[in-house]
């Protein structure tokens, strides 16, 4: 790997770890065993190691959730269930750069240009449910007026985009698989009163295995 | 009432994609690079299924890999998509249906097993002698071009300082 991505890569690490605001340059260039000198070489602060860390994470994160918005998931197919597995998928990718949303105000604050951007990343999540219940009200999976449809998917956008900073608030840093789990059931309990029967027992199914997995973690 | 419905949905589909295409349209959709980082998030399977899966991914991968020389990895957001469905499975209490695809899959697998057993059998008994001649034949071939290859280029700088301006000339000694 070159210098530049492992410098990044390190980044990512410890500003997950051990917060944005905690990590100085120096402690990346000591955790990569580099001089100080070198790391500045490729990136003249941190600001720039930001700067281009929350350009991939846009740029990833863009291509996942234009997916439902371009082609409905699981048509065809039946596969109604693909719309939850992609939430895991959404969450996992959000989970990758969890220090952004840990720290959210503060970030958004230092870093204007970042802040518009992640306005239009959110807007973009919107959409993305949006096109997610539109297409599942189509299909009849789902039924509610456009009014409730409109609440639900706000009150999606809202869990989705504060369910890392929520759930580090409460529990600290714990399991990622515990965090992004309940953070799928959590947005398909705002989506089960609306459900028919038939399609309630993938909720339970996720009920079922957060119980577990909360078992396991206790042992 | 429905056809109602339908239109709302419609619009709020138009809507959704009008908000992607202002916000978003000038990037890429480069998600390749993010799965490697998501692959170690992936879920920690039941002991039961472990090995099951593994000797399916080992067979999926021979014949996937004889696949993707033509074609490019299909999108990979359905791929995710699939893998956290596998994932999921593993983790949900089992049910009559999913041990009926269990024993289909097992079924599956050991016809593949059975079938590529078979195969290599056939392979090692017929063919060996023929491929292996063949094999040195080429490697002799190899040999000989590097050989000559790097014969020429040893005398190429000399030559090139007596001819440094003569371009054509050059190209002439470099093909005899």
């Amino acid at each position: 790997m070159k210098t530049r991505d492992r410098i990044l890569v390190t980044s990512l690490t410890l500003f997950n770890e051990e917060g944005e605001a905690h990590t100085t340059t120096i402690d990346i260039a000591n955790e990569l065993d580099i001089s100080p000198g070198n790391l500045y070489y490729h990136f003249k602060g941190k600001d720039q190691i930001i700067a281009e860390l929350f350009h991939q994470y846009e740029v990833a994160l863009s291509g996942t959730l234009a997916a439902p918005i371009e082609v409905p998931l699981g048509s065809g197919r039946g596969h109604v269930e693909d719309n939850w597995y992609y939430l895991y998928v959404v969450l996992e990718e959000m989970y990758q750069y969890r220090f952004l949303y840990h720290n959210l105000d503060d970030i958004l604050h230092r870093y204007p240009d970042i802040s518009r951007r992640f306005r239009r990343l959110m807007q973009l999540k919107r959409a993305t449910l949006f096109a997610i219940c539109g297409a599942l009200t189509r299909q009849s999976v789902i039924d509610a007026e456009d009014q409730q449809l409109l609440s639900l998917v706000d009150n999606m956008t809202l869990v989705l985009n504060f369910w890392l900073n929520y759930d580090q608030l409460l529990y600290g840093q714990r399991d990622p698989q515990m965090t992004i789990h309940q953070g799928v059931l959590q947005l398909l309990t705002m989506v089960a009163p609306y459900l028919g029967e038939e399609q309630m027992s993938f909720y339970r199914d996720c009920e079922n295995i957060y119980a577990n997995m909360l078992a396991a973690d206790e042992d | 009432m429905k056809d109602d419905k339908n239109k709302v949905t419609d619009k709020a589909g138009e809507i959704a994609k009008n908000i992607w295409l202002a916000g978003v349209g000038a990037y890429g959709k480069a998600v390749d690079e993010a799965q490697g980082r998501l692959e170690k998030a992936g879920v920690e399977p039941p002991k039961l299924f472990r090995d099951l899966v593994k000797a399916g991914a080992a067979l999926e991968e021979e014949a996937r890999d004889a696949l993707v020389a033509g074609q490019s990895a299909r999108s990979s957001v359905e791929d995710r998509i699939n893998r956290v469905r596998d994932n999921f499975n593993l983790q949900r209490p089992a049910r009559g249906e999913d041990l009926l695809a269990l024993h289909e899959k097992i079924d599956r697998l050991a016809n593949k097993v059975d079938a590529l057993t078979t195969a290599l059998a056939e392979q090692s008994t017929v063919k060996p002698a023929r491929k292996k001649a063949t094999r040195k034949k080429a490697a002799a071939r190899k040999t000989a071009t590097t050989r000559k290859k790097a014969t020429t280029r040893k005398t190429a700088p000399s030559r090139s300082k007596a001819t440094a301006r003569t371009a054509p000339g050059r190209k002439t000694t470099r093909k005899t």
